[in-house]
């Protein structure tokens, strides 16, 4: 049970875990947390989960935790595991079922005093525009045939066939498309039930907020980005939809299945891992990569309605341009120096966003000088972040910050003694439109089951993982 | 026949049946329940569904992936299952249900998937019960 936990607190922002062997770990798990943070994750099973992760053959570092850490099923949403790339496993459920789950940050010309008066005309246009999928398919026409150019090429495929603009694709993680993708490795169910959903934004927490920017807290790296105080910005969430959830599914059963043969025992049959030089090791990381091209075609589908719906509002007058675009489920191949030497190994990330500091290689030209753009969103009604990827995370956690506020209260109990009209006339008054499939998604999503998103950000700011760049504040939800 | 289990993220549930038939039955009931509004879907076709595991608990996982690929992917909503034959190691059933449309039945959440964090198949005095937790 969580309190019996021993950890150590190292100087106020940092915990650790030591190396249980009795339990079985490899290693130690190393948590991010303010104190206050920290005694509202030992309420919950996600320090068990980091330490059930530090099992894993192959783990290279410690089993690393970030302040959002919560609860998740084999292991915790919020953590960072590298795996030696030689002789470490490979974990769907170190991905998730949502494979590039991530959201995209789009600056727009308008500023809030624009947007304001016609806000509520906006966000209706836009509900309307950017489909949630419940209703079982969106509005990017896509056959067999063009999908498997979709699982290749990701958002590249999109530019190209008429649902964005040339520079789109170059601003994202990994310039939209992850090579070495294979969708011969996709499942014919996978494609089946992810191909009417391309361009759709689904439901739990995914949403589009309409924001602007409250705060500038880094004017060099703002600049860099194009943002300024007072600009409205639209930050889109969503994943790889059924087609990566099915891919997930497909693949745990599939690790299930061999895992005696490569002689793995496991805490948790959700961690179902097989050596990454295995077979089903490579047929995973193949599929996940084509997982991950859908899901950047699929926030490009979704900025283009959405390119449609401001021009129906505002005309000619607004233009909308990518400033970024981040995943924060998957596993990528990186290089990282580790006790003194040089290795490869397989960053999975859950819930953690990729954040390589300034004059790495792999972040566009504009933006290279001051660090990768992180974006962080906090819940509804609350704020975001953009941040800057800085040193620190190269040194202690792979190149890995976090990705959200993180849960603070089961949905179940959110619901509990609210009533959602009541609750969204009340963000109405805070001057925050919201739109929803569904009653529940509204009190699911309200800021007061999740952390302190400004506490958390306070967090890996202080430790040197990222740094603070703007505080953006939402005008307007629309929730899957 | 089924209570739902809080999570800090998901949602899971804890089905019972008198027999194992029937635990997976209303699992498969209870996963749906928590998706849509199931009741606005009507038992009006037979489609026959099957699943295979190594044990119960791969067998509940695989089965009710099944049944959630039939909802998601092939966009069926069953509404009622007949289990016909049940081993450790496989299941076969008739379920009862109708095509999907936009608005009918309402979709409450997207269910991701179904996960083995937690999983549990247990006797009990009064018959089988069952936890699982989806992701949503």
């Amino acid at each position: 049970m969580p309190h019996e936990i021993q950890i150590e607190a190292v100087d106020g922002l940092r915990y650790r875990i030591a190396r249980d062997e009795g339990r079985g770990m490899r290693t130690d798990v190393v948590v991010y947390a303010s104190e206050a943070l920290m005694a509202q994750i030992r309420k919950d099973l996600s320090l068990e989960q980091a330490m059930n992760v530090a099992t894993l053959p192959g783990i290279t570092g410690p089993s690393l935790a970030m302040p959002d850490i919560h609860q998740g099923y084999g292991f915790p949403i919020g953590g960072v595991a590298a795996m030696d790339f030689e002789d470490g496993v490979v974990s769907p459920g170190g991905v998730g079922f949502d494979i590039n789950c991530g959201v995209r940050l789009v600056r727009t010309t308008l500023a809030a005093d624009d947007v304001r008066p016609k806000l509520r005309e906006l966000v209706n246009q836009i509900f309307r525009d950017v489909p949630c999928g419940a209703g079982g398919s969106g509005f990017v026409k896509a056959g067999a045939k063009d999908l498997e150019h979709v699982l290749r090429d990701g958002a590249r495929w999109m530019v190209e066939n008429g649902y964005g603009e040339e520079r789109d694709a170059q601003f994202a993680e990994a310039g939209g498309a992850l090579e070495d993708a294979d969708p011969a490795a996709v499942s014919e169910r996978a494609k089946e039930r992810g191909r009417p959903q391309l361009g759709t934004l689904g439901s739990g927490n995914h949403f589009l907020e309409v924001q602007f920017v409250e705060q500038i807290h880094d004017e060099t790296a703002a600049r860099a980005f194009g943002i300024s105080a007072g600009q409205v910005v639209v930050l889109i969430h969503s994943g790889s939809r059924g087609l990566g959830h099915q891919v997930c599914t497909d693949y745990v059963a599939e690790m299930n299945k061999v895992m005696p043969r490569y002689g793995i025992t496991l805490p948790d049959r959700q961690l179902a891992c097989c050596p990454i030089s295995a077979p089903e090791g490579q047929a995973y990381l193949a599929a996940m990569r084509a997982a991950a091209n859908f899901a950047w075609a699929n926030r490009q589908g979704i900025m283009h309605f959405l390119r449609g719906a401001f021009r129906r509002i505002f005309g000619d007058g607004a233009h909308l341009d990518l400033i970024y675009d981040v995943c924060h489920n998957i596993a990528k191949r990186e290089r990282y120096e580790v006790a003194g030497r040089k290795r490869d190994v397989l960053v999975h990330r859950k819930g953690a966003t990729r954040a390589f500091p300034a004059g790495h290689r792999e972040i566009p030209a504009d933006y290279r000088h001051v660090g990768q753009p992180v974006f962080v969103p906090g819940s509804m009604g609350t704020a975001s972040w953009v941040l800057a990827g800085a040193e620190g995370a190269m040194r202690e956690t792979f190149g890995s910050v976090c990705h959200g506020a993180g849960r603070l209260m089961s949905r179940t109990a959110a619901k509990k003694g609210r009533d959602a009209q009541y609750e969204t006339q009340k963000l109405e008054e805070a001057g925050i439109l919201v739109r929803s499939e569904s009653r529940d998604g509204i009190l699911e999503e309200l800021p007061e089951a999740y952390k302190n998103v400004d506490e958390v950000i306070e967090v890996v700011h202080k430790a040197g993982l990222a740094r603070k760049v703007a505080r953006l504040r939402p005008m307007g939800v629309i929730k899957g | 026949m089924f209570e739902v289990l809080e999570h800090p993220a998901d949602i899971g549930f804890r089905a019972f049946g008198a027999t194992l038939p029937e635990l997976f039955a209303n699992s498969a009931v209870a996963m749906l329940t928590i998706a849509c509004e199931l009741e606005q879907a009507a038992p009006r076709e037979e489609y026959a569904i099957s699943a295979t595991g190594s044990d119960y608990e791969s067998l509940l996982v695989n089965w009710l992936n099944e049944v959630l690929y039939w909802f998601d992917g092939k966009r069926i909503a069953l509404r009622e299952f007949r289990v016909t034959e049940l081993e450790p190691d496989s299941i076969c059933a008739v379920a009862l249900g109708e095509p999907r449309e936009v608005e009918r039945p309402r979709l409450k959440v997207v269910v991701k998937a179904v996960t083995w964090h937690q999983l549990r198949v247990a006797q009990t005095e009064n018959g089988w019960l069952a936890e699982v937790y989806l992701d949503i």
